[in-house]
């Protein structure tokens, strides 16, 4: 549904994106993740047409971005940083504007208005002015703006943030609502949002993918990768060093009058492990393979290039 | 076209509950209302002739005040990237909004028209030249419209771009001055380009083909360059 | 990707600042061209801005004659109450003639400031107007251009700048200034009586075309060794006599034809018919013109229609009337003269005929066919005597015969929009200033305010308080409206 390919942006000498590719496959909910500044915003709107890149190519449904704007246009919901608004309008006739935005004819638009604000919890809500709305209430027009003409491609640049936890939760229901039927893309810098939205991340820092994938490939990418943890008695844990395949043991302290080690090997080195314990070689009792937590591939991916670059 | 009567009714709408457009309506009724009382007493005469030329300087102030807000305020509550990823085109969201600004001037035409009502009952006026006085300066106001559009489109702060319009029309009314100040042939030529000389048919009743190409030339060119600074972004 | 997305951009970019330039170029070319074919419609009610053909017909002849004309309007007194008009109606005018002709030039000065050109000109009085053309120069001043009329709150301020401009610009072209003498002695309307029955304001017209009217009395005449028409006269007017013409005297008349002169001869129903009419082949019948369309609310002025006459050509094309008073008719005597060509200047509808009394009703004369004439009725004739006639020795001899005298009297020359043209080109067809025909206008007045004293506190209250108190009341309803929501 989306592809980009070598996208680059500067602005001035700063460059914003590097060589920035990936694709979306049709009813996908990609998470862009990255820190403030990072270049998601900048993705965003060039995925809307609304900036333009140095160099690459856009495709949103299978239309260039840049060769035909309408076409994508017609096909994307987007909802930018701060939601887009008239503090002079309200509520209703706000989102009836935005749906002749669309095109869309009288009683196509009442029933489509009508169906969104139920949708985004926003029934009842029509006579309110949008200046005199809160921080969650403005977002949720925002949303609906973007959903109005439940269009196939929806680009949400951070829908979440400044919400109390009630409303997150709202909008993350929503969000998973719209999955399968709408290829979604958003933008955040949180991280349980990603967790609990998003099969699949991008993270994205100084204007350059570090990683891309399913939250598991993105945890067995955090620096070193996985660390297995045990506990033993009847051996002398630096020597754990000495056996196959295991690369660096640390010490955790003693529990109970046993030692726990976490130990970090090439292979998953559990199964050998267990076999030395059986063999009676020392005595264990707990082994366990832990993956990395997502602020730890986060930050160690993000951290990792930041020194690089 | 939908696109365009889309933002001309939501740029009417948002007028509507400005407060700043009030402000500046019963400024320009108070203008045109002091202009129209200096001018029949000085003169005594069932006439606008007045009121029409200094109305246009008028306008020149108030206009670009009356429409910088549109794409500078636009793009500080960033709506501006919402119509521009929207499938409306720039092209129509530059003559909707044009033309939502030409009718809030034809209203405020329409509120100064106690003064020729006024004449018509102490004096018998020409009718056709009050209708042609207005008629100029609707054209008058259409070009500066388009100016203050263009400066909008420029500037993100909202006084910063109405100051940058009074800025670009200030010349179209200082040539019309040119020919007096200096008086010499090319003063002449130049105070041709003058928003002054060409409403100076109006106030006299004739409408000349010349007059008219001058003001839709000069709207044209204003629209156009705001169309061109809103398509920038595409390939800035 | 056949293009780097860079190269498109920068095509992009660089093809729409290529064609901001050119639309903007374009728009430039679009307006120096409509300036140069201007196309201009007046809606005015005064249609102030048309010059009256009078004046577009000698602009055209000064284009034609190419030299230049130079036009300076200087302004009238500052903080006077009338300059403003005065002002304003000059700068009009002159921009109008700068805008109708291509060898006028115009120049509006301010006489307080630019002392220069004044001292240059050698012009000391406020709203004066400098005609000049090569060495020649025309002064125009204030009085000429403007006339007071009306009294009272009917006071108002008449602008005769364009007529007087015409003037000058006819004193400016060639010398062409005509002697016109009218006959004398026989009771005839006379040029220095200034009543409505007198020629004092024709006189005045005529001088717009550099006429001269003078009379002629026969009896009286001390310069000429032997009564004659003098050699001077571009045409001779015969104007109403009281008393019928000594044959004499007639001779006299014939002489003068007989040398190619111009004669206009007018009467009225029931004044002596000058005998030398019938040699030229006019009969004027017993009677009087009546037509079922009358002049309100006179019962005795039909309305003439024009006949497609040289004198009248213009006026019929701009669709202008001309009104007569009770006329005789006139009409060319069957068979037709050998040698004079007679042509129908002012005629009746058909609805017309000649009135010999009878029946009136409603003080309206009825048609009756046993007694009165069938019409149409003609009231005016031109003829154009040649040679073969005999009557004439050398060239063609004009000769306009009207059944109204009244219509050359100051008293009908303002009644109709067509009358004071009417006349001026009647003279001009006899001196033979054919390409000079055309048609004068009224002249241009200001639309003036009643206003009293006490009148201008509610006027100050009307336009300057109500608008802007009703829009922020307006504004502070909506606002109202919207608190809370």
């Amino acid at each position: 549904m989306i592809e980009v390919s070598g996208l680059n942006k500067a602005y001035g000498p700063r460059a914003a994106l590097r060589d920035v590719s990936f694709t979306v496959a049709r009813g996908e909910i990609v998470a862009f993740l990255g820190p403030n500044g990072a270049g998601k915003t900048t993705t965003m709107r060039i995925l809307t047409g609304f900036l333009s890149a140095d160099a690459g190519d856009v495709k949103v449904a299978g239309f260039d971005v840049f060769d035909e704007p309408r076409a994508v246009r017609e096909r994307v919901g987007y909802l930018p940083e701060t939601p887009p608004l008239y503090p002079e309008l309200s509520v209703g006739v706000y989102l009836d504007f935005c749906a002749e935005l669309r095109g869309m004819g009288k009683a196509e638009r009442s029933r489509r208005v009508g169906e969104t604000m139920e949708r985004v919890g926003l029934a009842g809500w029509e006579r309110r002015l949008l200046g005199s709305l809160s921080k969650g209430y403005r977002q949720r027009v925002g949303l609906a703006q973007a959903l109005v003409h439940d269009p196939p491609v929806l680009i949400l640049d951070e829908p979440t943030s400044g919400l109390d936890p009630a409303q997150v939760a709202g909008i993350r229901d929503l969000v998973v609502s719209l999955a399968g039927d709408h290829t979604v893309i958003l933008s955040t810098h949180i991280l349980s949002e990603v967790e609990a939205l998003c099969p699949r991340a991008v993270v994205i820092t100084n204007g350059r993918i570090v990683a891309d994938g399913s939250l598991e490939e993105l945890r067995a990418r955090a620096p070193g990768g996985a660390w297995t943890y045990v506990e033993v008695q009847g051996i002398e844990g630096r020597q754990l060093g000495g056996l196959p395949g295991v690369q660096v043991v640390e010490p955790l302290g003693t529990v109970d009058g046993w030692e726990c080690w976490r130990v970090r090997a090439g292979a998953d080195p559990r199964e050998g492990l267990a076999a030395l314990a059986a063999g009676g070689a020392f005595r264990l009792r707990a082994l366990e393979r832990r993956l990395p937590s997502l602020e730890e591939a986060f930050i160690g991916v993000v951290g990792r290039e930041g020194t690089a670059a | 076209m939908r696109g365009i009567l889309t933002i001309w009714k939501k740029e009417l709408r948002v007028y509507a509950v400005n407060p700043t457009a009030y402000a500046f309506l019963a400024v320009f009724l108070f203008l045109s209302g002091l202009f129209f009382f200096l001018g029949i007493t000085l003169t005594g005469e069932a006439s606008l002739r007045v009121l029409a030329s200094n109305l246009a300087i008028a306008e020149l102030f108030i206009l670009p005040m009356l429409t910088m807000r549109h794409f500078a305020e636009e793009r500080r509550q960033g709506t501006l990237e919402m119509l521009l990823t929207s499938p409306l085109s720039p092209f129509s969201l530059v003559i909707g909004k044009w033309l939502a600004s030409l009718t809030l001037c034809a209203l405020m035409f329409l509120g100064t028209a106690i003064l020729p009502l006024i004449l018509a009952h102490y004096g018998d006026p020409d009718w056709g030249v009050v209708a042609t006085t207005y008629l100029g300066l609707l054209l008058v106001a259409g070009a500066f419209c388009a100016a203050g559009l263009f400066s909008s489109s420029l500037l993100d702060d909202q006084l910063a771009a109405g100051l940058l319009g009074i800025v670009m029309l200030l010349p179209f009314w200082l040539v019309s001055r040119a020919e007096a100040l200096v008086g010499d042939e090319l003063a002449e030529r130049v105070s041709a380009f003058g928003v002054l000389n060409h409403l100076e048919g109006f106030g006299r009743g004739i409408v000349d083909s010349a007059d008219v190409t001058y003001f839709a030339a000069l709207t044209f060119c204003f629209l156009f360059l705001t169309f061109r600074a809103l398509e920038s972004r595409r390939w800035r | 990707m056949a293009m780097s997305q860079r190269k498109r951009r920068f095509a992009a970019g660089g093809n729409a600042i290529l064609v901001s330039a050119l639309v903007v170029v374009a728009a430039c070319v679009a307006y120096l061209i409509a300036d140069l074919n201007r196309v201009r419609v007046d809606l005015s009610a005064d249609q102030g801005s048309v010059l009256l053909s009078d004046t577009r017909t000698k602009l055209a002849m000064l284009d034609r004659a190419g030299s230049p004309v130079m036009i300076t309007a200087f302004s009238g007194q500052r903080g006077k109450k009338e300059s403003y008009f005065k002002d304003r109606a000059l700068l009009d005018l002159v921009e109008e003639l700068d805008f109708a002709s291509q060898v006028v030039e115009v120049h509006f000065v301010d006489l307080d400031k630019d002392r220069l050109t004044a001292e240059k000109l050698g012009v000391t009085d406020y709203s004066t107007v400098v005609v000049q053309r090569g060495e020649a120069r025309v002064d125009i001043k204030d009085r000429e251009l403007f006339r007071r009329v009306g009294s009272g709150a009917e006071r108002r301020l008449d602008f005769l700048g364009e007529q007087a401009v015409a003037r000058a610009f006819a004193q400016l072209t060639a010398d062409n200034h005509r002697v016109v003498y009218t006959l004398v002695g026989h009771g005839e309307l006379d040029p220095q009586t200034q009543d409505l029955g007198g020629l004092s304001e024709v006189a005045a017209v005529l001088e717009q075309d550099d006429y001269e009217l003078k009379r002629l009395d026969f009896v009286r005449q001390t310069d000429q060794p032997v009564p004659r028409v003098p050699d001077d006269a571009a045409a001779l007017a015969i104007l109403r006599p009281k008393v019928p013409i000594p044959p004499l005297e007639e001779d006299l008349i014939l002489a003068y034809l007989a040398g190619g002169g111009s004669v206009l001869i007018a009467v009225d129903p029931g004044t002596p018919v000058p005998s030398l009419l019938g040699r030229l082949g006019v009969v004027i019948p017993s009677g009087r013109v009546l037509d079922k369309l009358l002049v309100f609310p006179y019962p005795d002025r039909p309305v003439p229609r024009y006949k497609g006459h040289r004198i009248t050509k213009d006026l019929a094309d701009d669709s202008m009337v001309t009104v007569v008073s009770s006329a005789a008719p006139v009409q060319p005597s069957v068979p037709a003269r050998e040698g004079i060509r007679s042509s129908i200047v002012l005629e009746t509808s058909r609805d017309g005929w000649i009135d010999r009394g009878g029946e009136v009703k409603n003080g309206q004369g009825l048609f009756e066919p046993e007694i009165d004439g069938a019409g149409p009725a003609s009231m005016a004739i031109a003829l154009e005597v040649s040679s073969d006639s005999g009557l004439v020795k050398k060239g063609t001899a004009r000769v306009l015969v009207s059944g109204d005298a009244d219509l050359f009297t100051n008293g009908l020359l303002t009644e109709g929009p067509g009358n004071s043209s009417f006349v001026l080109n009647s003279f001009r067809w006899l001196v033979g200033d054919d390409d000079r025909i055309s048609v004068v206008g009224k002249p241009a007045s200001v639309r003036r305010l009643a206003i009293s004293a006490e009148d201008i506190d509610q006027i100050r209250w009307l336009a300057l308080g109500l608008g802007p108190i009703l829009v922020l009341l307006l504004g502070a309803g909506v606002w109202a409206a919207r608190r809370g929501r």
